[in-house]
């Protein structure tokens, strides 16, 4: 929702990117639809992903959502996960520069296409259990557990189940069957 | 409709509402479909919901979020149409079954789907025919009476042009297929045009990129027995296609002495669906062609074809232009029947400017039909008609939160000459979660072949004819309402209605009584609310909730002869209850069940029913999916409608059903 005084800045924004390439405009103006959906699924992916004892530090401590780099998401992360729970846990955000062991985090989200900065944060939680997340990564090493990528103009995914596996997070054959694709299990 | 009961009404007296039930009936024993206008979807509140392909209706992340998985994957996040607006900003009264809605219930044909809409009227007469309307106006038996409904599948129209009813028997998607329905109570003549009196029914299938891969179905119990086959392949990563088949074959019901209806019938139909979307565009290529025996000697068949085009300008603004052919047929015994052949071709173009989104368009449809004259007859039996529209739509921006939208449609008609069907809405959007909107309208129900040029003989006596007097029946509609996303679990939508109505349709004696001839001789108003909500208990159990009231109040002109009453202009229940519970048990099993109460109608007398109905499916594995339902629980069997000597008993029944994905 905009102000009519936001709306007429806007047409001159439109018509000052019009002298831009398309694709430059395309880039400077994320589509809030597509965050929300990640969004969504971001949430949902809990649901179909079981994490052992050990992945956290009390039986009472909340499932810990970490946001690595730059968060697109503005509050819709929150707008998500607000007054739901996970196994009887409820949901905790958080907003990392980088992440490390010792964030406890059971779900990562790295907001970066880089693939340098991505298997940097994902080589610090390596062989924990934490479900990571990347977000339209092309480099298979760079790549998390589950990778978002747009296909056909909808939000797809990518799931590495070996990956997961091999830190002790099975993920239900629901989820892999919603996947565009899936790495299986050795 | 069986043979013998044509013969029964045949029999009728004359200046009993028996003709005009003759009439619907033989229209419905006959053909085909579009015709008349509509306006594509696209627009404005039509558009916001439908151009969101997908099922994103949903656009709050707390809508979202209550999506499946498969939902959630199949929306698409940029749209070519510029009709983003999301249904909970929609100023109007829409309610939508999802994929997932209609998948889970089981419902196998359109008619039993559109059961799920709390805003709709839905009667099942006998094996093959539906009666459906919103707000009223609805007539069992007679059918094609209920002829103030605009139904579309991908913008193309499925209502027949000869009365403008709809003939459900002849519309089929596989439920696999459909991605959600739109069904708008309420007027939506400015966008859609001139049957879009009462309400609209938009079915909008899922493009052969969401379906990819094979699909056989097998399905089978004591009322109909289906077969389905289809594969949906990629041609290059732009280019995708669909092609499926079916054959559908019905039981027949049982009349009110328990002897059989002999209404049992079976359809072969197949169709393809092509997409290509190049950047900046997406193209659609869809077609059907089908045929049925119906017993005892109805025969229907009928091909379609369309072809749209959106293309999205460097602006921002949007082109959309579709084209759509349709060729169809009804018979029925004693050598009645017609055929009509429709060709549409629509664009439409919407641009934002400052704080002005503006949708505009034009259209022009011909269709031509040749009726078998028999007893009933249309004079000339064949005639070419052409229908031409503009129209234009702004929604301004006028401040936060607060949008106002004048529309406007002139159309040029074959029968009534030019017309305009204005519309003024408001939408406030009090909070992210609360919208108001309330909205004056008008639309009309055009002159149709049958109000016109109809002609009935009984022996040798001309009973009932068509007028060239007959004027369009006309509406002014003021609405109000209120969605709200009362929590993160629950949502509800309210709507108000005040629908005045002239010019409706009765019949009146000529100087020498007979032939009787249709005239405009009735008016009157219905008031009523409509309201739903939706409430998610737990991740895996989902409350959905509907009620709908209404009153009608219809008087004849003081001069009308009164022929034929009321029972033959709206037979409709004064309100409805429905509750559907949607359980997931464990990630393989889905448990739905539904329950529906229709208060009594009144003439004539039906009582009121409840009925229940459920169905379990369970994910045998990836490939597999297993169901069982069983529907209409609580009794051996109900009546929806009435009609001495002719009225079918919907029994109870079962359905088993085996799906399996390669």
């Amino acid at each position: 929702m905009t102000g009519p005084g936001a709306r007429r800045c806007a047409l001159a924004v439109a018509v000052w990117l019009l002298a831009l390439p398309a694709g430059m405009a395309k880039a400077a103006d994320p589509n809030p639809l597509e965050l929300a959906v990640k969004a969504a699924f971001i949430y949902k992916f809990q649901f179909y992903v079981s994490w052992p004892p050990r992945a956290y530090t009390a039986p009472d401590s909340p499932f810990k959502l970490c946001i690595v780099g730059d968060d697109p998401f503005g509050n819709l992360i929150d707008q998500a996960v607000s007054g739901q729970r996970v196994g009887g846990r409820t949901i905790a955000v958080a907003r990392l520069s980088s992440v490390s062991v010792d964030d406890h985090c059971q779900m990562l989200y790295l907001g970066t296409e880089d693939p340098r900065l991505a298997r940097q944060e994902l080589s610090a939680v390596d062989g924990q259990p934490v479900l990571t997340i990347t977000d339209a990564i092309s480099d298979d090493s760079a790549k998390g557990m589950i990778n978002f990528v747009i296909a056909d103009d909808r939000v797809r995914f990518e799931i590495d189940d070996a990956a997961a596996a091999r830190d002790g997070l099975p993920i239900s054959s629901k989820l892999l069957s919603v996947a565009l694709s899936v790495r299986p299990l050795p | 409709m069986s043979h013998s009961k044509e013969d029964r009404t045949a029999k009728d007296p004359p200046q009993s509402p028996s003709g005009c039930r003759r009439i619907a009936r033989l229209a419905g024993q006959q053909p085909p479909p579009a015709i008349r206008t509509r306006r594509l979807a696209i627009l404005s509140i039509a558009v916001l919901l439908i151009a969101r392909a997908g099922n994103s209706h949903a656009q709050s992340v707390a809508e979202l979020r209550s999506l499946s998985l498969e939902d959630l994957a199949s929306i698409q996040i940029t749209t070519v149409s510029k009709s983003t607006e999301p249904l909970s900003d929609a100023p109007a009264a829409v309610y939508v079954i999802t994929h997932e809605d209609i998948v889970r219930s089981g419902a196998t044909s359109i008619p039993e789907m559109l059961r799920m809409a709390p805003n709709l009227e839905v009667v099942q007469l006998n094996a093959t025919s539906y009666a459906i309307s919103a707000r009223g106006f609805n007539v069992g038996e007679n059918a094609s009476l209920s002829n103030k409904l605009l139904v579309l599948i991908d913008g193309r129209s499925v209502y027949t042009p000869l009365f403008g009813g709809v003939y459900w028997d002849m519309i089929y998607v596989p439920p696999e297929d459909i991605d959600h329905i739109e069904v708008i109570s309420g007027p939506g003549a400015t966008l859609w045009g001139a049957n879009a009196v009462n309400g609209v029914i938009n079915i909008i299938t899922r493009k052969s990129s969401d379906t990819q891969g094979g699909l056989l179905t097998l399905g089978g119990g004591n009322l109909e027995r289906d077969v389905g086959l289809q594969y949906s392949g990629r041609i290059t990563p732009d280019l995708t296609y669909r092609v499926h088949a079916e054959y559908l074959d019905y039981s027949a019901l049982k009349d009110e002495n328990g002897s059989s209806a002999d209404d049992g019938w079976s359809k072969p139909q197949g169709g393809f669906r092509l997409d290509w979307t190049p950047t900046d565009n997406a193209v659609n290529l869809e077609g059907d062609i089908y045929t049925a025996d119906e017993n005892p000697n109805g025969y229907i068949q009928g091909r379609d074809a369309q072809a749209s085009w959106q293309h999205q300008f460097q602006n921002g603004s949007n082109l959309q232009i579709q084209a759509f052919g349709d060729d169809e047929g009804r018979s029925a015994t004693g050598g009645s029947g017609f055929k009509i052949n429709t060709y549409d071709f629509e664009a439409q173009h919407s641009i934002t400017l400052g704080i002005n989104d503006i949708v505009w368009g034009a259209g022009e449809r011909n269709f031509s039909y040749h009726f078998e004259n028999t007893a009933l007859q249309l004079v000339p039996p064949n005639r070419d008609l052409n229908l031409v529209n503009l129209f234009a739509q702004d929604t301004i921006s006028v401040t936060n939160g607060l949008k106002l939208t004048p529309g406007l449609k002139v159309e040029s008609e074959p029968y009534a000459g030019v017309q305009y069907m204005p519309s003024v809405r408001l939408a406030w959007k009090v909070t992210d979660s609360t919208l108001l909107w309330s909205a004056v309208s008008r639309a009309l129900r055009s002159p149709t072949p049958v109000d016109e040029s109809i002609r009935e003989y009984s022996g040798s006596i001309d009973v009932l004819n068509g007028s060239a007097l007959f004027l369009p029946e006309k509406l002014t509609a003021y609405e109000a309402g209120a969605r709200v996303q009362a929590t993160a679990a629950g949502s509800f939508s309210i709507s108000t209605y005040y629908n005045v109505y002239d010019d409706l349709r009765s019949i009146e004696p000529s100087a020498t009584f007979f032939p009787l001839q249709f005239r405009n001789m009735l008016g009157g108003h219905v008031y009523g609310v409509e309201f739903w909500g939706d409430y998610r208990v737990t991740d895996w159990w989902r409350l959905t909730a509907g009620f709908n009231l209404q009153h009608e109040n219809l008087r004849f002109a003081p001069t009308s002869s009164q022929i034929g009453g009321l029972a033959w202009v709206a037979d409709d229940p004064n309100h409805q209850v429905s509750l559907r519970s949607s359980v997931d048990l464990g990630s393989t099993v889905t448990w739905d069940t539904s329950f529906r109460y229709v208060g009594r109608l009144p003439d004539p007398v039906v009582p009121a029913y409840a009925e229940v109905d459920t169905r379990l499916g369970w994910q045998a594995t990836e490939a597999l999916e297993l169901s069982i339902a069983g529907n209409n629980l609580l009794h051996p069997q109900h009546e929806e409608f009435f009609e001495a000597g002719e009225t079918d008993e919907i029994p109870r029944s079962f359905y088993l059903a085996a799906q399996w994905r390669f």
